[in-house]
């Protein structure tokens, strides 16, 4: 068996996700989340509906009279926050662990995953693109594939930086050189395994290389932006350092020019902290039982 | 001993021999140190883009998110701190980039473009700098001797 035969054969041992994630994805219909389905799914997990409470509550958001529903979360911040902090929190818990041959600790990793949402979020604001939540899920999850490769990168890593330097070529395609199969390809094989809907299985695969996507889309185009911005800021970043390309077309596609690229970036900074203090008490359960 | 870390759009400054100010995981972003070494005295900023234009508000709350404003800030509160002009040792890094640079990613260089012009208008002199690349660099500063080390995935350097 290779290298990729061996790390593909160990996509079905990862660790899957909480049912109620597939639920939730798939009660966004094409544009907007369902307010009446996502609290449905929601109401039936006590700790989540607790962390949804917790969250809403937090000083960030600064309200006078407490909130003590789910349905006054909604009304309050939208259905679209709501799904938001679900899927964060359920992915916090389920899946917050490090990516160890590129030295991403587990809270690492978790920053740069919740700075991509962050940005992609900021930016699809910015550009007024529609979507109802699968960018933010797709963004959070955008290198799961790393934390599956973490330890091939720690055997190879000598032979992935010489092929960088000698090729000039980006991280994730010497690992594709030297491994086989590079972590973007895994997170998609990953999300594949979990049943997730395409377009962001599409955007997970594609999240470094826009241009290959047999169809390019915005969502695939705001993950890589947003990507290439946190990595460009130092937000979790690892071993693997800066050593990625920035696709000039996918900045043409969106229309994005530095000015907003600038504003996305002093936005997301603050919103950054906050949302990091909001999820810095709760739990990781599940991944702390493995 | 005591460690202050500067988070990143923010500057931290001490006159405590025993201190040592370090910031982490510098992309295009800038660290730069500024040290009197009469005063033993100093400050560190960890700014994240060139010009506050881009968002005024953010500026007054965060004014060191920008050169443009938080290298100033810094500078007056060391001033403040009894810091004088002639003495100071001023070193920089950081400002690295992603691959194949067009001209909308160039935030790294246009960072330290800014910084060298803010320094000029001033009258002052960068002493030693480590910018640019593809690495993500952590920096040390030591308020005692204004030794100042840069940190990457490939050892640790003095500036």
């Amino acid at each position: 068996m290779n290298i990729k035969q061996e790390i593909v054969s160990r996509i079905s041992s990862f660790p899957t996700l909480p049912i109620m994630v597939n639920k939730l994805l798939f009660a966004l219909n094409a544009q907007e989340p369902n307010a009446a389905e996502v609290n449905k799914i929601i109401q039936y997990d006590p700790a989540l509906t607790a962390n949804i409470l917790k969250a809403a509550n937090s000083a960030f958001l600064g309200f006078r009279n407490p909130v003590n529903s789910l349905s006054e979360a909604t009304f309050r911040l939208g259905t679209k926050w709501i799904f938001q902090i679900a899927i964060s929190s359920l992915i916090y818990s389920n899946l917050r662990r490090p990516a160890r041959g590129y030295e991403l600790s587990d809270t690492e990793l978790w920053r740069h995953s919740m700075a991509v949402a962050t940005v992609s979020e900021n930016l699809r604001n910015l550009l007024n693109i529609r979507d109802a939540g699968f960018i933010y899920t797709a963004a959070l999850l955008h290198d799961i594939g790393k934390i599956a490769l973490g330890d091939y990168v720690s055997q190879h890593f000598d032979d992935l930086q010489k092929e960088i330097d000698e090729n000039k070529i980006s991280f994730e395609m010497a690992e594709e050189k030297v491994l086989g199969i590079e972590h973007a390809e895994i997170g998609a094989l990953i999300s594949e395994n979990w049943h997730f809907p395409l377009p962001i299985i599409e955007c997970i695969r594609w999240h470094h290389n826009p241009d290959g996507a047999p169809e390019v889309s915005d969502a695939i185009d705001l993950v890589h932006i947003a990507d290439s911005i946190c990595l460009m800021e130092g937000l979790g970043i690892g071993r693997d350092n800066l050593q990625y390309r920035a696709s000039e077309n996918a900045l043409n596609r969106l229309g994005i020019t530095i000015d907003k690229i600038e504003l996305a970036v002093s936005q997301a900074i603050v919103v950054l902290e906050e949302v990091e203090n909001m999820f810095k008490d709760i739990p990781a359960a599940e991944a702390a039982r493995r | 001993m005591s460690l202050i870390v500067v988070g990143i759009a923010d500057y931290q400054t001490s006159n405590r021999a025993d201190d040592v100010i370090i910031t982490y995981s510098l992309g295009s972003c800038i660290g730069l140190s500024i040290y009197d070494p009469i005063a033993k005295l100093g400050g560190m900023i960890h700014y994240m883009l060139p010009l506050a234009k881009i968002s005024p508000e953010k500026a007054v709350a965060k004014p060191a998110m920008f050169a443009d404003t938080g290298i100033p800030a810094l500078l007056n509160r060391l001033f403040a701190m009894g810091a004088s002009k002639s003495c100071l040792i001023i070193k920089a890094a950081g400002g690295s980039q992603l691959m194949d640079q067009n001209k909308i990613f160039n935030i790294g260089e246009r960072n330290f473009l800014v910084l060298r012009k803010i320094l000029w208008k001033n009258n002052l002199l960068i002493k030693n700098s480590d910018v640019g690349g593809m690495l993500s660099r952590t920096v040390r500063f030591e308020i005692d001797t204004g030794r100042v080390t840069v940190k990457t995935s490939l050892g640790e350097t003095e500036l």
